[in-house]
Formats: C-alpha cells, structure tokens, sequence
C-alpha cells in the first residue's frame, strides 16, 4: 500500500499552514525553553523530572492531538472530507497518508524536542535523554494513530483525546496505578525504560508495552480507514 | 446603528418591505444584550441545542461533581470533623475538568458565529459589537462560575448538614466563592479570546488547554525547582506566569492551605490578587478590542 503524495502536500499545509504550525511548533519550543532556563539557572541534571513531567506527559500528548486533529479534522467538521473522499484513492490510503504526516509532525515535535531538553538538562547522560525519546517516539506513535481514529470516528474526537491523556492517564492513572495497563504514556515509560535504567518504569513488562502500543497503532489505523470507508454526513450541530 | 427620524414612529430597523408594520413595545439594546446572555448562558450547557451538544457539558459537570459527593460521603460515613479536601483546595484539583469545559464550550459561545457568518445578523441589530462581546463574555463567565460553584455548594451543604461549626465552613466556603470567581473571570477571558481569534473548533479548544495546563506545568515545574533549591522568590514570581498558579498564590495567601510554595512574604500575597484582576480586565479588552475589529470590517 502506498502514500498519495497529494493528499500528503494538502495535510501538510492543513496542519502547517497560517497560525497552526505556529502554535505546534510553541510546545515543544515552551519545553525546550524551560529546560534552557533550568540548566543555565541550576547544576547539571537538577530539575530533570520536568522532560517526564512536562515534555512527556503534557507536550507529547498534546503535539499528537493536535497533528492528528489537524490532518483530518476541519474536513470531517466542515465536510469537505467528501470531495476528497470522493477521489478514486482507496480510503486506506488517504487515512495513512494522512497519519503519515501526522506522525511525521509528533516525531518531529513532540519526541525529537524530548531528546533536546534531556540532553541541554544533563550533558553527559546522552542514554537517559535517549530513552525518553525512544519512548516518546512510541508513545508518540500511538497517540498519533489514536487520535486520528477519534477525529475519524467523531466531532469530538480533540475532547474524547483530552479526556483521554488528561482525565484517563493523567488523573485517574495518578490515583489508580492499574491503568498503566490502559495508558499509551505508561508503555512508552516502560520503553523508555527499557533503554535506559535512569528512567523508572511502571511495570508492565516491555513485551507488554510494545506489543500493546503496536495493537492499539495498528487498529487505530485500520479503524479509522474503515470510518473513511463507511463515513456518514451529518450537520453542524 | 440608524438615525432616529424625529417626525416619523420607529420602523424596522433592517429594511421596511411595506408588510404590516410591528407596533408592539419596542425594547432597547439592553434587553438584546441580556437576551444574548441568557440564550448564550443556555447554550453553554448544550440547553437550546440539539441532544448531542448536552453530552459533554453535563458528563463534565457531573464527573466534576463527583468528588464533592464521595467527600461528603466520606465524612459522614467516618465521622470525619473536617471536609477531607478544603473548598478552596477543590478548584485546583479539579483543574483538568475545569479547562476542558472552559476550552470546550468558548467555541460554542465565541466561534461558532464568526465562523458561520451569523455575526453580521446580530450586529445589524441595534447592538454595538462591544454589548455583543460583552454577553457572550458574561455567558461564558455564568457557565463557568456554575460548573465551579455547584461542588462547593455540595461540600457546604453537606458539610452543614452534618453540623460541623457553622461559622468556619460559611467563612472557608465564602472565601472559596471569592477565589473561584477570580479564577472563572481569566478563564473565560483566555477561553473566549483564543475561541475568538482561531475559528477552527479543536484548535482553539488545544490552544486554550496549552494556556491553561501546559503553562500550569511549566510553572509548577519551575516552583518545584525553585523551593528544591531554596529560591523560594523564584518560585512565587513565575506563580504570576499562569492562571492556575496565580489561584494557589492567592489561596495560599488567604487561607491554611498550601501547595507547591510556603506562605510568602504580605507583598507577594497581594500581588497574586491584583495580578489575577489586571489579567482578566486585560483579557477582557482584547476581546472587545477583537470584536471592534471584527465589526469594522
């Protein structure tokens, strides 16, 4: 199966065009800022927990959602998705296509800005920044493909995705510790683990995370090919 | 807005077709705007609309009630003489709900008129663009003070019913009250300005969770920072830097609670209070200063 490089440039520009690139490109920008501010104010590594804590938790979550709202969800709000998907271009495809650069856009900005504050907070730990990158590129991965399935399935697909990361993992997995099992930002820390024994892992074994993050990817995706497939008009509400 | 003719009665204000004229009682701009704000205020709970648009605000009210209803049902069951999580507290840990409801239904206020055109209907009323921002600011502010004050209301209640000292929980409870409306006046002055300018639903509502949490974070990351390596002024200085941490400055300051930070110095306490005052009459500018803009065109 293959990407339509049409359908690539458009959601490109959809998601980097006027304002939007910009306020994408702000959160990782905050995040790496932060970590500017911390290291030249403190010792190196002080204040590390804030890549976990803000670049991981928040920021990633957030690049993910907006990347993959952004790709599809103007066209699904104003229903300018059907003249796209009236195009003889299998659904599939443009449903990869279109995470494709979704994907490209949360590694880019979301993990890769991981591995910058890691390594500005603490040098000479290049595995510790390392593995948080890994594990947000995976986490990252998922949540991308996630995200693009809610925004194939709803209107309220950036609502569902916050309540998701904020409510679900963010809340509620703070107090209830058996919804690492359910959370995408738990496997990617078991990853992250993984790699590098600096960073703390939330026990659900790596076959586990890996394989989970893996299942949830690939059905998210061939979930929301399928919504493109059977997709419905409906009007503003 | 028109000319008043001073010979002739008042006629329609947008074209006079000849039909049979209206000659009810003819009710001013004041009664457009307040009838703006209750349609609006309604709305924002998904009132007026279509079932679907009732989901959200309710599931959200409801799961930001919850807590309220296991606190106090917490306390009676233990015999507990104290609410176990302080009114004041209640705002701050419900801040994700809180966000997303603020960030969920400015658009539904804000956007959804620019987007669809339906501004110029309301402005070709005799309705100045201000009274129009004006209404649609205090509807959002209502709903927001609403989904605020309902679990306080709840702990209050519940904490009087189960005879704890009446004059502490009414001061506690009022104190909150006054902290909450602060709180709701820059949230809604963030949520409409940013559903204002970006028109595209999710966006604005991601934009407004970035203001609001992810700027909690950073400030919250640098407070953690700061108190680790004795720089508590630091600290309280970047507490300015984000609505939710310019509430846990002020509830620090006026009540027993505390969070990341210590009690500061008197000077800082009062600071926190201004800087929450200047933030939302800021904000609330720039909005009418948007919709200014927005009518000129």
């Amino acid at each position: 199966m293959t990407l339509n490089a049409t359908i690539l440039r458009l959601s490109a520009q959809a998601l980097l065009g006027r304002r939007r690139g910009l306020v994408l490109a702000l959160i990782p920008a905050v995040v790496v800022a932060l970590a500017i501010v911390v290291r030249a104010l403190t010792e190196s590594g002080t204040g590390y927990e804030i890549v976990n804590a803000v670049g991981f938790t928040l920021a990633l979550p957030l690049v993910a959602l907006l990347a993959a709202s952004a790709v599809l969800g103007p066209e699904v709000d104003d229903g300018s998705i059907v003249y796209l998907i009236a195009k003889p271009v299998p659904r599939r495809v443009v449903a990869l296509s279109k995470y494709a650069v979704a994907w490209l856009a949360t590694m880019a900005l979301g993990a890769v800005p991981l591995f910058l504050a890691g390594l500005i907070l603490q040098a000479d730990a290049p595995s510790k920044a390392l593995a948080w990158a890994v594990g947000g590129a995976v986490a990252g991965t998922t949540y991308a493909a996630l995200f693009l399935a809610l925004a194939a399935l709803t209107r309220h697909a950036v609502v569902a995705g916050l309540l998701f990361v904020l409510l679900w993992e963010g809340l509620l997995g703070g107090l209830l510790s058996g919804i690492k099992w359910l959370a995408i930002g738990a496997w990617g820390r078991e990853i992250a683990s993984a790699v590098s024994s600096a960073v703390d892992d939330p026990g659900t074994g790596l076959t586990y995370a890996v394989l989970a993050s893996l299942v949830v990817t690939a059905f998210s995706l061939w979930f929301a090919g399928d919504r493109l497939r059977s997709f419905t008009l409906r009007g503003d509400e | 807005m028109p000319e008043p003719m001073p010979e002739t009665p008042p006629t329609g204000v947008i074209h006079d077709l000849g039909y049979r004229p209206y000659d009810g009682p003819r009710q001013t701009g004041r009664h457009i705007a307040l009838a703006l704000f209750v349609s609006g205020f309604r709305n924002a709970f998904g009132l007026g609309r279509s079932n679907k648009s009732k989901v959200l605000p309710f599931l959200l009210l409801v799961i930001n009630l919850l807590p309220a209803v296991i606190i106090v049902g917490a306390m009676t069951l233990f015999n507990l003489n104290e609410l176990p999580l302080a009114y004041a507290r209640y705002a701050s840990a419900t801040q994700i709900l809180l966000s997303i409801f603020v960030a969920a239904q400015a658009p539904v206020l804000f956007s959804r008129d620019l987007r669809h055109g339906s501004i110029a209907l309301y402005l070709a009323r005799p309705l100045s663009s201000a009274a129009y921002a004006a209404a649609r600011w205090a509807s959002l502010l209502a709903a927001t003070l609403v989904f605020l004050l309902v679990p306080v209301i709840a702990l209050y209640v519940g904490a009087v019913l189960a005879e704890l000292d009446f004059g502490e929980q009414t001061r506690d409870a009022a104190k909150a009250v006054v902290l909450a409306g602060l709180l709701a006046l820059m949230l809604t002055g963030v949520g409409g300005l940013i559903a204002s300018i970006s028109l595209r639903r999710g966006f604005a509502i991601v934009s407004t969770i970035v203001v609001l949490l992810l700027g909690n974070g950073v400030v919250t990351a640098v407070q953690g920072i700061a108190r680790d390596q004795g720089e508590l002024r630091v600290g309280e200085v970047a507490g300015l830097f984000s609505p939710y941490s310019l509430l846990r400055g002020a509830t620090t300051a006026w009540t027993d609670e505390e969070f990341v930070l210590p009690r500061g110095s008197g000077a800082m306490s009062a600071t926190y209070f201004v800087v929450m005052v200047l933030v939302a009459i800021v904000l609330f500018a720039l909005l009418l200063l948007r919709y200014r803009r927005i009518a000129g065109r």
